[in-house]
């Protein structure tokens, strides 16, 4: 049930908590927030739903005092507001946890927490006190943490519960939890639910923003929808349901699943051997992993973001030095072979983070798209580039991938998300690799977009490519593998056919926690 | 939305003068101050200047000013388009100055043979001390921002000791080698000028054309934008770094070795720096961003204004350090205003 | 060993130390919130000229020193505003500011005082030597502060305090989070650009304070280009240095005692221009071996850092 708490919340009382009326904000030509009416009440655990662009971010940066409206009121407690800083919010009784966590991270848990409002003897911090005050409250809220500890080295989950008591600990009565449980597995995500649910029975209001239905089914209390900047519904949970709020958030009903057929595995194309990479001084980021792709599958690794993940693509791709084992492509060694030789021995590359690595946001579209293709013909011809060539099959990519951009000459530092996205994948997928590495290939990017990359990688299982998906996206993991491995602490845990797969088992493994013990 | 403006409206009012001439406007505003200030009139200064630069018999005065000049504003700009800064070229010019020196004083043969011979040994000896840096920051980490000036320091202490010691002249007194043979000097073609003009010129436009249109032009500018894009597309990162320092030491020993062969035929102490063509010609391909055509241009648009320094501080007593005050000040105004050397984001 | 460390040495040791020194603890407080201060030769070249300037135009070294300040300060507007509130490329802004340093005081000194090189004159009020009898015959220590002036005191009593400041009251936690993760310290009210505005200004007093020494310490007098690279030594030992005021001051010893020596060396009979290239030689070789083997990423993220349109200088090691 949505609340066990104590406090009526079926209806909006007379006086809301926080309400926002006629919220708008421009960037440019832009409007990202159009009009917006938000209304919640004490003790409620509001959720804020919408697609990627849909005016989330805008809205909340607005309410905790990042941005300022450029028209609308905002009440807390029926007395309007005018915050001009972060600063001006706290002081009224906003906390915030972003989705990335703003959190220092070579200093410790008790620093962060009372960074800005430190208890002080004399012109010094008093240490002792602010501990004690940090051990007391995390004691309280059931939020266990150690002071001390530098927070670099804390797991994300601990991480979030540091974001939250610093909220706490300036005596947040709304809370704005943005995307919280992104990075969770689904075990932190309950206990997280728990201590949610424990600060809506003290009286704190949470406002929830994210993008996953079940998550607003089992949590929240009501329901509003954004879309393009506006609200298009506001609902009480217990009266509605996942397909409700989809068609809501898109405009139409979309399937969740994803039509594959069956796989027809053929030759291994991507192998590892015992991989490993050292760390600095402690356990080692990749531990002697084994990972076979064949031919026709896709293969999902599944893993809360920092296990290892990264570190094991890019010692695949030849971006990192390994430190033990061995890297096969198509059956080929490739382990003592820099970038380009892998890259010509077979394997294409979507990136994790398109916009630092994937591309390069000043150059155009054409060169963009012509990273990799360069060297050779028909884009060059002893050492000389053929800018015509280069031009036309920018065009022939952006026309075939459905990329909006106003010509093959224009930077791609100005297109969306999902459209940037497109870029990258229309670049890798056209190397037309036998093994294909795609690296959270759909984060940030809009429903549409979504569905367009899981069919082109559906597409490419079906040509008898082998397709390796990383993603901290469960649904995404489960919907399109083959096989899933889990990594955690840089080992694969488990190999699970997907047909043995859900999200429990995948979640405990997600957790460390071995299959025989689950 | 809909009602968009009128096509060519917005495209006027999104029309902004060019940042570089604003940024001089300020530095002339500032430097008017300054020439005020010591009890010229400003207009007066400036129109010596510009007469200086570009009166018709001025112009060999102008060119050969330039030509180290242009050449160190490439040793700056090769880098500054895939990214790095080379802060080192004071001390590659020096190198190439006196291994051209040496090749050419005491290397046997027919004089022309030993002055290719002096200026290949030259750029050589200079991009590998360059290089030197870049291989200091692909295989141990230290910043070549850092460890190219550093390097500096070092290469003209014992250029200094060398001339002031072992290789010194004797015969007349000043820290300064023998005489250059006349057969392994560099032609001269006009009055002051010389063949290294010519060359200066050659390397100018073929550093265009690598630009624009081969596949190491690309890829330095891929690595300019984006570093790990460059790396993630298959471009070897350590290599490139080491081949452009070396092409970028190169030049700067190059032009160390024209002035020697062209000018001065002899290594003489202090005078190659003296002139600062290093950090002129590293604003200058600031000024553009590393972008050679511009970072050429501005090159000249700077080599002028030194040339008519001189006449300014001949014939108004303003000193023609002056211009370098001014130079500086357009650079920290489109670093300020308009970020220049930035290019990501 | 005994013959090496004298009294001479030392004192010339600790006095070399003092520009260094007080440089590197103003790129220490740049660093700290997120600035990367290459223009410390800049700011110490503009303290040494208004250092002589006021000087002679007080007839007090008190007089020089404030000057030295208070013109270190104007002069690092450019950087305090142009790499924050204009966000502007502090690499290219400091290159800019060094090269505006040196032909600005050699501008200056040709139209204030018609001379070119050097200007000394017997107005110029150097700084006293606090001379301690009670300690000039401890060796090393004792032999090295018996006779410096109240600058040197200074520096050394700076390192404490910055030290202090930084890792033990309620401003240094703010400073050091500005620097880490300035939008985390933006979410908690603190308006990071404030902050550091502050802090490169006070920086800019700090490496006045360096100019002064250099010109009103040791002698009186102004040549130009007198820092001679001091101000790229600073840079680096805050990079050894990690930040960390008492690292960059060991840092700094080092690059001092070098320098002694290379003046013992030169009485011994070495030519002066082997011998001044010492420090240099000795800073590269510390880079060198305290950057080996730092990370297996072929990009690192200081390399990265330390390029232009990066943010600020390499961070200390990602623990």
């Amino acid at each position: 049930m949505p609340n066990d708490g104590s406090l009526p919340t079926a209806s909006p009382p007379a006086a809301p908590e926080l309400s926002a009326t006629g919220i708008v904000k421009r960037y440019g030509a832009l409007l990202a927030n159009d009009h917006i009416d938000l209304s919640v009440a004490r003790g409620e655990i509001h959720a804020v739903m919408g697609e990627n662009g849909a005016g989330k971010s805008t809205l909340m940066s607005i309410l905790y005092g990042l941005q300022q409206p450029d028209e609308g009121r905002v009440l807390l407690r029926g007395e309007e507001v005018h915050f001009r800083s972060a600063l001006d919010a706290i002081g009224k009784g906003m906390g915030m946890v972003h989705q990335a966590f703003k959190l220092f991270h070579s200093l410790s848990v008790w620093e962060n927490i009372v960074y800005g409002a430190e208890p002080r003897r004399g012109v010094f911090i008093d240490r002792a006190a602010a501990r004690r005050a940090v051990a007391d409250l995390a004691a309280r809220h059931r939020l266990a943490v150690d002071p001390d500890a530098i927070v670099s080295k804390l797991s994300v989950g601990v991480r979030q519960r540091v974001e939250i008591l610093k909220a706490l600990y300036r005596d947040a009565r709304i809370l704005i939890l943005d995307e919280p449980t992104a990075v969770l597995t689904p075990q932190e995500r309950d206990s997280l639910f728990a201590v949610m649910r424990h600060l809506a029975a003290e009286g704190r209001t949470i406002l929830f923003v994210t993008h996953k239905l079940h998550e607003v089914m089992a949590i929240t209390d009501r329901v509003t929808v954004l879309r393009d900047g506006r609200v298009v519904e506001r609902m009480t949970t217990a009266e509605t349901n996942p397909r409700e709020i989809v068609r809501a958030m898109t405009g139409r009903s979309v399937s969740l699943t994803v039509e594959k057929g069956l796989s027809h595995p053929g030759a291994t194309l991507l192998e590892a051997i015992d991989l490993t990479i050292a760390a600095p001084g402690g356990k080692p980021l990749v531990d002697k992993i084994a990972l076979k792709v064949r031919g026709g599958e896709i293969v999902g690794l599944a893993g809360v973001a920092g296990n290892g993940q990264s570190e094991l693509v890019e010692a695949l791709v030849g971006l990192r030095r390994l430190d033990g084992g061995k890297v096969l492509v198509g059956g080929i060694d490739v382990t003592d072979s820099d970038v380009a030789a892998r890259r010509a021995a077979g394997i294409a590359y979507i990136p994790e983070d398109r916009a630092s690595v994937g591309s390069a946001l000043a150059a155009s579209a054409a060169d963009n798209l012509a990273m990799g293709f360069h060297r050779t013909p028909p884009l060059a011809r002893g050492g000389l580039i053929d800018a015509a060539a280069v031009a036309r099959r920018a065009r022939a990519l952006i026309a075939k991938f459905g990329v909006k951009i106003a010509s093959e000459s224009a930077p791609v530092g100005s297109l969306s998300g999902g459209n940037l996205q497109k870029v990258v994948v229309a670049r890798e997928l056209s190397h037309a690799a036998p093994a294909l590495i795609a690296e959270q290939p759909t984060r940030g990017v809009d429903v549409g977009a979504i569905e367009f990359i899981h069919g082109q990688l559906v597409a490419e299982r079906a040509a008898g490519r082998a397709v390796l998906l990383v993603s901290s996206e469960l649904s995404e993991i489960l919907a399109l593998s083959d096989r899933i491995l889990v990594m955690y602490e840089g080992r694969v845990l488990a190999d699970v056919p997907q047909d043995k797969a859900n999200e429990e088992t995948l979640g405990l493994l997600m957790a460390g926690r071995a299959p025989e013990a689950a | 939305m809909s009602a968009a403006p009128q096509p060519d409206a917005r495209a006027l009012s999104r029309w902004r003068p060019p940042s570089a001439a604003i940024a001089i406007l300020f530095a002339a505003l500032v430097g008017g101050a300054l020439v005020l200030a010591s009890g010229v009139n400003p207009a007066e200064a400036y129109a010596q200047i510009f007469m200086g630069a570009f009166a018709l018999d001025n112009w060999p005065n102008t060119l050969n000013w330039a030509t180290p000049l242009v050449g160190m504003t490439l040793v700056a700009a090769i880098p500054l388009r895939g990214g790095m800064i080379n802060l080192g070229g004071d001390g590659q010019l020096i190198i190439g100055a006196l291994v051209a020196a040496i090749v050419a004083i005491y290397l046997p043969g027919p004089g022309p043979l030993v002055a290719i011979a002096a200026l290949i040994a030259a750029a050589v000896a200079a991009g590998l001390y360059a290089a030197l840096a870049a291989w200091g920051e692909t295989r141990h980490g230290v910043p070549m921002l850092i460890s190219s000036l550093l390097l500096s320091y070092p290469a003209v202490g014992v250029a200094s000791y060398i001339v002031r010691f072992p290789l010194r002249d004797t015969t007349t007194g000043l820290p300064q080698t023998a005489l250059v043979p006349e057969g392994a000097r560099l032609m001269a073609l006009n009055g002051v000028l010389n063949v290294g003009l010519i060359l200066i010129a050659a390397i100018a436009a073929l550093v265009l054309f690598v630009d624009r249109r081969t596949v190491v032009g690309y890829e330095l500018h891929m690595r300019g934008i984006n570093l790990r894009f460059a790396g993630y597309g298959g471009v070897r990162l350590d290599r490139q770094a080491m081949r452009i320092m070396f092409v970028s030491g190169a030049i700067a020993g190059l032009v160390g070795a024209i002035i020697v062969l062209g000018s001065q035929f002899r290594f003489i102490d202090d005078v190659l720096l003296t002139p600062s063509y290093t950090w002129s010609g590293l604003m200058a391909a600031l000024l553009a961003n590393g972008e050679p055509a511009g970072a050429i241009l501005a090159g000249l648009f700077f080599a002028a204004l030194q040339t008519g320094g001189f006449a300014m501080q001949r014939e108004t007593s303003v000193p023609r350090v002056l211009t370098m005050v001014l130079q500086s000040i357009v650079i920290l105004f489109l670093a300020v205003r308009h970020g220049a050397g930035k290019s990501r984001e | 060993m005994s013959g090496l460390i004298t009294p001479f040495l030392m004192q010339s040791a600790v006095q070399a130390i003092t520009p260094i020194l007080l440089a590197s603890l103003a790129g220490v407080l740049c660093g700290r919130v997120g600035v990367f201060n290459m223009a410390l030769e800049g700011q110490m070249l503009i303290g040494a000229f208004a250092g002589v300037v006021g000087s002679y135009v007080t007839h007090s070294a008190a007089g020089g020193v404030a000057a030295a300040m208070l013109a270190a300060v104007v002069f690092s507007l450019i950087l305090a505003y142009g790499a924050t509130i204009f966000r502007g490329d502090s690499v290219v802004i400091c290159i800019g500011m060094n090269l505006l340093a040196s032909g600005l005081t050699a501008y200056l000194l040709r139209v204030m005082f018609g001379v070119s090189g050097t200007f000394s004159d017997p107005a110029i009020v150097s700084l006293a030597k606090i001379r301690i009898t009670a300690i000039q015959d401890i060796p090393i220590v004792g032999w090295g502060f018996a006779r410096q002036t109240p600058l040197t005191w200074a520096a050394w009593a700076l390192v404490a305090i910055v030290s202090v400041v930084l890792f033990k009251t309620p401003l240094g936690l703010r400073l050091r989070g500005v620097g880490e993760q300035p939008d985390a310290a933006e979410t908690l009210g603190i308006d990071v650009r404030a902050y550091r505005v502050v802090t490169v200004l006070v920086a800019g007093a700090l490496a006045g304070l360096a100019g002064a020494q250099l010109s009103l310490g040791a002698v009186s007098v102004f040549a130009e280009d007198m820092t001679a690279g001091r101000g790229w030594i600073a840079v680096v030992a805050v990079m050894l240095g990690r930040r960390n005021p008492l690292y960059a001051a060991a840092a700094c010893v080092l690059f001092g005692f070098a320098d002694a020596f290379s003046v013992k060396l030169q009485s011994q009979g070495l030519p002066n221009q082997l011998t001044d290239i010492s420090p240099y030689v000795v800073t590269l070789a510390a880079l060198v071996l305290s950057h080996r083997r730092r990370t297996r990423a072929l990009v690192s993220p200081e390399v990265a850092a330390a390029t232009p349109g990066g943010m600020a200088e390499p961070q200390a090691d990602a623990r």
